[in-house]
């Protein structure tokens, strides 16, 4: 006999298994219960990243700002250290130009 | 019945993309649960699988091109949930003649599961074969699948689709003959 056959009689094509009551009823709204929550975190997830990645440019702005401030600073400071020396070296602008003149 | 071709016009339409998923939800529930919950057999797994298929095809829409039919397309992320539930349910515990034996009592504790001792044999005898032989037997002789739509489907063969069936199905009577 054909083996399909006797899978066939010996078992029929019945179905032995069940649902719970309503289950085929409530699912879809189950399943769109989920869809709308990762939605919702899909949605906070990209406010997350623009924030970071706002954060991010603000505090790149910040910190060239502030380095460019402290290089300001430094300059300032460096040009007044100059100046003393030379006070207190006694020389006096026109006299290094004679200097430097001669010098050529 | 579906129109498909409008169907596929809203899932692409972002006011109406939940609306058309909820009646692709009603219309395709019924045929992808059973079609899971005779390879995974318990219903908690069935329900828990049914939830990731439309999950991942809820996030894989802006992907479906359309090449092939809606039911196909949801059939083949079902069964390739299923076979991903299987293999990790595999991998905690082996299919010997224990968990054959485990499947018995599983089914015979199981409220959701009408089945006299001949059903149950039955259910072993399917839980036995290789997964590829499982899923063919049951497109095949539960849902009655031609042999076409299957291979668009998994992707493979007729040849090889028939080959696996009938090996199925010899293995079924083998196992039926031994220990009926």
């Amino acid at each position: 006999m054909n083996e399909e056959k006797i899978i066939d009689e010996k078992f029929g094509n019945e179905n032995p298994f069940r649902v719970p009551d309503h289950y085929f009823d409530e699912f879809p709204q189950r399943i769109m219960k989920r869809i709308a929550q990762q939605k919702r975190r899909r949605r906070m997830i990209r406010w997350g990243i623009a924030a970071m990645m706002t954060g991010c440019i603000f505090s790149s702005a910040f910190i060239l700002n502030n380095s460019k401030q402290q290089n300001t600073a430094f300059e300032a400071e460096n040009n007044q250290y100059i100046e003393d020396a030379l006070d207190y070296s006694m020389i006096n602008n026109m006299e290094i130009a004679t200097y430097l003149t001669e010098a050529e | 019945m579906i129109n498909e071709a409008q169907i596929i016009t809203q899932l692409k339409d972002e006011s109406k993309k939940e609306a058309a998923f909820n009646i692709l939800v009603h219309e395709y529930q019924e045929v992808l649960y059973w079609q899971i919950r005779r390879l995974v057999i318990s219903h908690d797994d069935a329900d828990d699988v049914l939830q990731n298929t439309f999950i991942k095809a809820w996030m894989a829409l802006d992907d479906f091109r359309a090449e092939s039919k809606i039911s196909t397309w949801l059939f083949r992320i079902a069964i390739n949930e299923s076979l991903n539930f299987l293999e990790k349910k595999k991998k905690n515990s082996d299919i010997t003649s224990d968990a054959i034996e485990g499947l018995t009592n599983q089914l015979m504790s199981d409220p959701y599961f009408d089945g006299d001792e001949t059903q149950i044999l039955f259910q072993k005898a399917i839980a036995l074969l290789p997964e590829k032989q499982k899923v063919v037997f049951n497109l095949k002789y539960f849902q009655e699948m031609k042999y076409e739509d299957m291979s668009q489907m998994l992707g493979t063969s007729i040849g090889a689709l028939k080959a696996s069936y009938h090996h199925a199905v010899k293995k079924i009577t083998d196992f039926f003959q031994q220990n009926d």
